[in-house]
């Protein structure tokens, strides 16, 4: 163990004097929080609560059924291709005729293809016979790929490809919580996502403490700079100056990237979204715009929207921190890695994944 | 309590927990089963069998084929038993079409590893499928062997205070494949895929207790299953898990586990403490395990868990995938 992590445990207890609650809103970094033993030193006052920050998690069951139901009720072969932790999503599963996530619908049969980048999908869409469509998911970090792979269908004038966009932005969902308007627990601060930051900057969070005087620290994603990322949140509250710090600065700028942003905003516009578990945010999702209408699987394809299956599933209390993993009756028993029924716990990234995955202190 | 899956999935197939459910399934058809969850199984008091199916995508990989691969599997899941493999059978199951040159190449490197080994090759089988019906090349091979081990090893063996070494990087084999698959560049990643006998022969009369091969599911999946199956706690330390940057970053970028990804010719072993350090000095002589270390220990607590104390002095569990190991979104 190195002589910083001491010194920043030691700090870290010097200013949790009380108990202080913070989020951090990144699943890469509840992936490192928990994957390095992170919340087993972390003083009893610091309550560190998972944000909405993985996009596997917060994505609506129904858009899962959408694409589903796309793929069942077309004439012709549809190929689909998505990112990797999307495909053991379940969608309806009450409804046992049908498939309930991409991996059952590829175990079917079904031609589902995992990409590690959205522009793969050119190259998927060239060989193919038929139609092909991107279930483009994530946040800023992922929407300009998904905006360059439309621009680029689009001057290759290329037919048979579309994008299902259930893309969404953080700054929305951070107001949500932070004005607590959709009923979160009284947070003290805001670990702020090191990825998302790179795209958007430092700007977009200063509401946060000027509004909600609450704390703000972009962070990285190794161990230690999130421990002093944590610190800082500490020294903010306890002193009671809110601003946002910025603790990734080789990566994050004020501005962000602009050109990536304004290339987002050319292809893509803000649109109300659903949000699994928080319920609908206002502006807070990325439809696309009328002059790409043709790249749209929304429009290509007719979409029969479904009702939202309860499913006992507390996903949205987990994620807005009223309830940690082991409080939700499922956990555990009818909701595991293996056969998740909350996308919480599909995703590496969601809370309750790693809970189960990696936190030593809860005893199966 | 676990819903239920209605088809086979590819999860089923990664090694983990849907792995388990999958042969129980299985064995649970036959009355007659001698079954204990090792890498091999014994036919008489000194002989040995182990099988297994090989398919990979790409057949040719840095460090090996298939036809490498084919013969490590199957003999290493007796060398990890104390068992020298004397025989091998192989089976190929050939899609037309795969290029002659290509298919010959794969059948000499085979061949080139048994010689390794010191295995003879004794009964085979050849079915050519129609285009479509088979990806390219699926090959089964059977090795049987003699146990040399004065002991026969086995996960019942282990016991508290053991000492637990690793043989070389955990989930090497997997992170090359991942990049090839997921096209990243990773010029110096090349897979741990070899023969583990001769190289575990010299330890067999020290007082070894168990040893695994950890192909599919990882160390991690190997933890889990003998703290499970002893209802001991296995503690592994971070800092001394041999490193391999490449196969670190591999794993960085895609989201994985290292601990949950496949070596093919990475071992871990369960050995008394007083013999740990002459064991490890025997290892470190093959060229194959040189970079083997003492990575931790068992314990009589956490019964039934395996964890890790991280490099911040954290601790967190080791558990195995819970299904097809997928890339992350960002």
């Amino acid at each position: 163990m190195s002589s910083s992590i001491d010194f920043l445990k030691a700090k870290l207890a010097e200013y949790a004097d009380e108990k202080m609650t913070f989020m951090e809103v990144c699943g890469t970094h509840t992936v490192s929080i928990f994957k390095s033993g992170l919340r087993s030193i972390l003083p009893q006052n610091i309550n560190l609560l998972s944000g909405p920050g993985c996009p596997v998690c917060v994505t609506d069951q129904r858009d899962i059924d959408s694409i589903i139901s796309i793929f069942e009720n077309s004439d012709e072969k549809i190929t689909i291709a998505t990112y990797g932790d999307m495909m053991r999503v379940p969608g309806s599963i009450s409804n046992s005729k049908k498939r309930s996530s991409l991996a059952d619908l590829r175990g079917g049969g079904a031609d589902v293809r995992v990409v590690t980048s959205a522009i793969q999908c050119i190259d998927i869409a060239e060989r193919a016979n038929n139609q092909v469509i991107f279930l483009g998911v994530g946040f800023e970090t992922t929407a300009p790929a998904t905006a360059i792979l439309i621009k680029e269908a689009a001057a290759r004038n290329i037919k048979n490809l579309s994008v299902y966009s259930v893309h969404k932005t953080i700054p929305r969902a951070l107001r949500a919580l932070a004005s607590n308007e959709i009923g979160a627990v009284n947070l003290d601060g805001f670990l702020l996502p090191g990825n998302v930051s790179v795209l958007i900057g430092e700007r977009p969070y200063r509401f946060i403490p000027e509004e909600y005087n609450k704390a703000c620290v972009i962070a990285g994603f190794e161990a230690e700079p999130i421990l002093a990322a944590i610190v800082e949140l500490a020294r903010q509250t306890k002193f009671k100056t809110p601003e946002v710090v910025n603790y990734y600065k080789e990566a994050v700028s004020a501005d962000g990237n602009r050109h990536a942003m304004k290339l987002t905003y050319e292809v893509f516009l803000a649109r109300d979204s659903e949000w699994r578990g928080l319920g609908e945010i206002k502006a807070s999702g990325l439809g696309i715009r009328e002059e790409f209408q043709d790249y749209d699987a929304e429009v290509r394809f007719s979409i029969i929207k479904t009702e939202a299956q309860v499913t006992g599933c507390e996903c949205g209390k987990v994620l807005l921190g009223i309830i940690t993993p082991p409080e939700c009756k499922l956990f555990g028993g009818a909701c595991t890695p293996t056969s998740p029924v909350g996308a919480c716990m599909v995703s590496g990234e969601g809370t309750c994944g790693a809970w189960y995955r990696w936190n030593v202190n809860y005893q199966r | 309590m676990e819903r239920k899956l209605s088809a086979i999935t590819l999860g089923h197939g990664s090694g983990g927990r849907l792995t388990s459910q999958l042969t129980n399934s299985i064995i649970s058809n036959f009355e007659l089963v001698n079954f204990e969850s090792e890498d091999c199984a014994w036919i008489s008091e000194d002989m040995a069998v182990a099988m297994d199916g090989f398919t990979v995508t790409p057949l040719s990989f840095p460090g090996g084929d298939i036809g490498k691969l084919a013969v490590c599997g199957s003999t290493n899941d007796l060398a990890v038993r104390g068992v020298r493999p004397d025989m091998l059978t192989l089976s190929l199951i050939i899609e037309e079409g795969l290029d002659m040159e290509q298919f010959t190449g794969f059948m000499k490197s085979a061949a080139d590893t048994c010689k390794l080994i010191g295995t003879r090759l004794i009964a085979g089988d050849t079915k050519v499928v129609p285009k479509g019906a088979a990806d390219k090349l699926f090959i089964t091979t059977c090795a049987i062997g003699t146990r040399i081990s004065v002991n026969k090893l086995g996960s019942v063996r282990i016991k508290d205070g053991d000492i637990l070494i690793l043989t070389t990087s955990p989930g090497i084999h997997g992170s090359v494949l991942a990049a090839l698959r997921f096209g990243i560049e990773a010029p110096e990643l090349i897979s741990d895929c070899a023969p583990l006998w001769p190289s575990l022969s010299p330890l067999l009369n020290l007082d070894v207790h168990a040893m695994r091969d950890c192909t599919r599911g990882g160390v991690g999946t190997v933890l889990c299953e003998w703290a499970e199956s002893r209802g001991l706690g296995f503690e592994i330390e971070e800092r001394l898990l041999p490193k391999n940057e490449s196969a670190a970053s591999i794993c960085d970028i895609l989201g994985y586990d290292q601990l949950w990804l496949a070596g093919e010719g990475c071992a871990l072993i369960a050995v008394s403490q007083e013999d740990a350090e002459e064991c490890l000095k025997r290892l470190k002589v093959s060229s194959v395990c040189r970079e083997a270390a003492i990575i931790g220990k068992v314990y009589n607590k956490r019964h039934g868990m395996a964890w890790m104390k991280t490099h911040i002095g954290g601790e967190r569990i080791i558990d195995m995938p819970a299904g097809e190991i997928l890339p992350r979104i960002c």
